[in-house]
């Protein structure tokens, strides 16, 4: 028993001066180009999403599933969003210049519900380029930009022609 | 001996089983309109400087260090980085985020022009700094650099040359 506690301690005082050493000799990775490996990625994309599942609750999108809405959300999207997110057949590569890179949500859908959307919009993902957007939209606003990021791989062809940017003269 | 390794690997094990099943259950808060507690960012700041010192190029920025240069930088700046760090002169912002981006005109900072053309080549990882090696030339990012290093001390006329016309 006094050998097991021995090394209990052992493994407690080496790893606190691994980390030490880890932190203060500059050795973390800071530059935030390049992708997280494989299983950094999957880790925090399941504890993200997991931390979302269990927080953002189930309310409906209060708004009514128009075409209407998707093209007002899909407006905002493309204006505010799409300079990191990409818009529909175009990635944006600025927002690859970040570590975790921006996800591209017309290449890849995602796996939130609307609701799990609209909460991440208004409270932002620490850790992350994903800032807070609630101070700067109505509630309204985000169940809009919500409701079409849900949607975005799988748009009605009235929205995605409404969306389509105006043909050069 | 046996009791001792079975001690060893057990302390080392256990608690990276508790935090990766606490990720794999949410129990970690990921909303960013709140700013992180003071031990977090002290940590943060301290390993990300240390990392920096490390990396950053041994060199001397190759930008002249003149009114000219600091308005062809702010010029960049204003473009490309007021957005989340403020205005020169400006009144802070104050952004809602986890790690706030920092205020330059207010707080200016400990970084030397290398390590600050390094920060903004390749970004901060895990914070809203992305890369910009890609964006800009390497002299425009030593331009930058100056600007930012000088940004709470900036002489009078760049100043009045980067403040926005009145129409």
């Amino acid at each position: 028993m006094k050998n097991f506690l021995a090394g209990v301690l052992c493994a407690i005082l080496l790893a606190a001066v691994a980390l030490a050493i880890y932190l203060g000799a500059g050795f973390m990775d800071v530059a935030s180009e390049g992708q997280p490996p494989a299983w950094e990625s999957s880790l925090m994309t399941a504890a993200t999403h997991a931390s979302v599942r269990r927080r953002a609750g189930t309310a409906a999108n209060p708004l009514p599933g128009t075409d209407a809405t998707l093209i007002a959300g899909g407006k905002r999207f493309l204006g505010d969003c799409g300079g990191c997110h990409g818009a529909p057949g175009k990635p944006s590569d600025f927002g690859a210049t970040f570590y975790p890179p921006a996800p591209q949500f017309a290449q890849i859908g995602t796996a939130y519900t609307e609701t799990q959307l609209f909460w991440v919009a208004k409270h932002g993902i620490r850790f992350s380029g994903m800032t807070p957007e609630g101070p700067y939209y109505k509630d309204p606003a985000l169940w809009s930009i919500a409701a079409f990021v849900a949607r975005i791989r799988n748009l009605p062809p009235t929205v995605a022609e409404a969306l389509k940017p105006p043909a050069p003269k | 001996m046996k009791s001792f390794v079975l001690g060893f690997v057990a302390a080392i094990v256990l608690p990276l089983a508790v935090v990766v099943g606490a990720l794999r259950l949410g129990a970690f808060e990921v909303r960013a309109d709140v700013h992180a507690p003071a031990w977090q960012k002290s940590l943060f700041d301290f390993a990300v400087r240390a990392a920096v010192r490390r990396l950053a190029p041994r060199v001397q920025s190759p930008v002249p260090h003149t009114d000219a240069e600091l308005i062809a930088g702010g010029h960049l700046y204003l473009n490309a980085c007021a957005g989340c760090h403020g205005n020169p002169g400006g009144r802070p912002q104050n952004l809602t985020e986890y790690l706030p981006s920092p205020e330059f005109a207010q707080v200016g900072t400990a970084y030397s022009e290398p390590e600050l053309f390094w920060i903004i080549e390749h970004g901060i990882r895990r914070t809203g700094m992305s890369a910009y090696a890609t964006s800009f030339k390497e002299r425009e990012v030593w331009s930058l650099a100056e600007f930012v290093k000088r940004m709470h001390d900036l002489p009078p006329p760049v100043l009045d040359a980067l403040r926005p016309k009145k129409h």
